[in-house]
């Protein structure tokens, strides 16, 4: 019993991880219509550029988050201004292709500011555990799974209760009615690649010290976060979520019960399978096309 | 003029030179024009071009997306790898079976995509994809792992040993032939099944056309490119690694052919030439190469998206026009 909560406080950790990035892909796809593939790539540059303060310039770790979080903000409104607004009459595809143009641009300027060697970044909180029934779990994973889940609780309340939200949810059902009505399109857009550039950086930050920050650091969360989108269908914002728990978990199940070696791939296929049931995801409703 | 130079309008004609041209650039390495090692170069960019034709029928003519193409290339690149080095049979068998394994794995992926559409198919091939790396690296005895798996140049027919250079004049020659294949096929009842289908495909299949059957060609056709090209990237440049055949390089293919041009042969190959010979022959000379390989690439493709839309190939079209243009507004 107690490895089994064990196995699940760490895919809820996990869990959060895909979260927070499947969340910053689907507020993007929802309001500018982009798969973002760039979101680990800009995630990774800004995880680095709070290796940069907290290891170069000394600060204490969360002011160098903050730091990171300030660039994240930067780095998507530069995204959205210089880039995504040009994008208007370019097709789904296309548009996808300028975000991988976004990936390499990032890959590129990275090393050169950074450096290529990989770099340490500690936990936020660097020691203690806490026994729940028995299952060991450190105080920062338990921080990085109440943490995520209040950012997204923060989330979903300001999409669902306020005004700002309503303007968000209106340009994604549909962008040209959403103008019409006086709802300030472009900002929305901009404002949606800030927060997905901050969801990014904090997922970075919380990936960071299970291995070191290098280019490489979010290749697989980004590759999880789609394929949670994906699951949890592009239709709701908390769709994506609920996917990337159900990744985080049974991924994580399938590893330590089932093979470790072949967990992952097992569970891809499932999601295959799944997908041909239920092709527009768990909560996607099939769009009906008219002749 | 007009009448005198008509010959040279024949498609296959235009071909074949073109292939003579590609052809010529071993001598001209030979004769010192340039260095030997644009060989590799340009032969890999060829390879890639060959994938991405097959992506370029899926998504140009079919309308279908694919993000697995780098790992259908990978299969095929280690099943040669491994039926000529381990089990020593013969290029040939091994070629056969190299596309034979992945095309039946293709052909249930098209199945998947009646079902699943857009982006939704993009992901769902990225995660079969990432499913094959991963045993890439699982898959010891048979891939070797993370330090990867080697081959050499192949032996055709049991009797001609290729060397770098007729290993190159052989994947210009297996270029041409797909190049021919493709046109003849776009150009036929398939290219226009494939068209009606991409514009409407309810209307496509009121006059007829079989929806299973034409997805199942168009994935079957893209993953048989793929396979080849994979089998010559193994032999040519003799090794292969999991990480070659990641999500990057999928979306590298995309690149080339939203590039280049959707629904442009030659295109996809000035795609394949930019993305992959442009950055290695030009900017090889100048600090922190990688790096700026990369940013330029990612700049160029922005700029050519968003500028650009159709594809590079248009561009002679265009000039054309706009110099016609000043012309009548001297006259």
């Amino acid at each position: 019993m107690s490895t089994f909560l064990q196995v699940i406080f760490r895919s809820l950790e996990t869990g959060s991880l895909y979260a927070l990035a499947s969340l910053g892909i689907i507020i993007v796809f929802r309001t500018s219509n982009i798969t973002n593939f760039s979101q680990g790539a800009v995630a990774m540059f800004n995880t680095f550029v709070v290796t940069y303060f907290f290891n170069s310039m000394g600060w204490p770790l969360w002011m160098a988050i903050i730091a990171g979080v300030i660039s994240a903000i930067i780095v998507g409104l530069l995204i959205d201004l210089v880039i995504i607004r040009h994008t208007r009459k370019v097709s789904p595809v296309a548009k996808q292709i300028v975000t991988l143009g976004m990936v390499m641009i990032v890959l590129g300027i990275a090393p050169m500011l950074f450096g290529v060697d990989p770099l340490r970044l500690p936990r936020l909180i660097e020691n203690g555990n806490i026994s729940i029934l028995g299952a060991d779990i450190s105080y920062n994973g338990l921080f990085n799974i109440v943490f995520g889940i209040a950012i997204m609780a923060t989330l979903f309340y300001i999409l669902q209760k306020t005004k700002v939200g309503l303007a968000v949810r209106a340009t994604a059902s549909n962008e040209y009615t959403a103008k019409l009505m006086g709802v300030p399109t472009k900002t929305v857009t901009m404002g949606a690649w800030a927060v997905a550039g901050i969801l990014g950086v904090l997922s970075g930050v919380m990936a960071a010290p299970m291995t070191s920050v290098t280019l490489n650091l979010m290749d697989e969360i980004q590759i999880n976060a789609l394929i949670a989108v994906v699951l949890g269908g592009f239709q709701t914002f908390y769709g994506p979520v609920i996917g990337a728990y159900i990744i985080g978990i049974s991924r994580n199940l399938l590893l330590y019960y089932g093979s470790s070696v072949w967990g992952g791939q097992i569970l891809y296929i499932l999601i295959l399978v799944f997908l041909v049931f239920r092709p527009y995801g768990l909560i996607g409703k099939k769009i009906i096309k008219k002749v | 003029m007009k009448t005198k130079f008509n010959w040279l309008r024949n498609p296959y004609l235009q071909f074949l030179l073109f292939g003579v041209l590609l052809a010529m650039v071993p001598v001209l390495a030979k004769m010192g024009v340039f260095k030997v090692s644009y060989i590799t170069t340009l032969g890999g960019a060829f390879i890639f071009a060959i994938a991405a034709l097959g992506l370029n029928i899926l998504l140009g003519y079919s309308g279908l997306i694919s993000l697995g193409t780098a790992g259908f290339m990978g299969l095929a690149a280690y099943l040669s790898a491994y039926a000529t080095m381990d089990l020593n049979l013969p290029f040939e068998v091994a070629i056969f079976l190299a596309i034979l394994i992945p095309t039946l794995i293709g052909v249930m992926v098209g199945l998947v995509s009646l079902k699943i559409e857009g982006i939704y198919l993009a992901i769902a091939t990225l995660a079969v994809s990432e499913v094959m790396r991963k045993t890439f690296e699982e898959f010891d005895f048979f891939t070797g792992g993370f330090s990867g798996k080697t081959a050499n140049y192949p032996t055709l027919f049991g009797t001609f040993e290729l060397d770098r250079a007729t290993m190159y004049y052989f994947i210009v020659f297996v270029l041409i032939m797909i190049m021919i294949l493709t046109h003849n096929m776009v150009n036929g009842r398939l290219g226009r099944a494939l068209n009606a289908m991409r514009g409407s495909e309810a209307a496509s299949q009121a006059m007829g056309v079989n929806l299973l059957n034409h997805r199942l060609i168009a994935f079957a056709l893209a993953t048989i490119y793929a396979s080849v090209a994979g089998v010559l990237y193994v032999h040519f440049i003799k090794y292969s690694y999991p990480s070659i055949w990641s999500l990057k390089l999928s979306l590298d293919f995309l690149a080339m052919i939203i590039i280049g041009g959707l629904r442009s042969i030659y295109g996809t190959l000035l795609g394949a030439v930019i993305v992959f010979a442009v950055p290695d022959l030009f900017l090889k000379q100048l600090p922190y190469f990688n790096q700026l390989s990369y940013i330029l690439n990612g700049i160029l493709i922005i700029l050519v998206i968003i500028f650009y839309p159709h594809g590079l190939i248009y561009a002679g079209h265009d000039i054309k026009r706009a110099f016609n243009k000043l012309r009548k507004g001297a006259k």
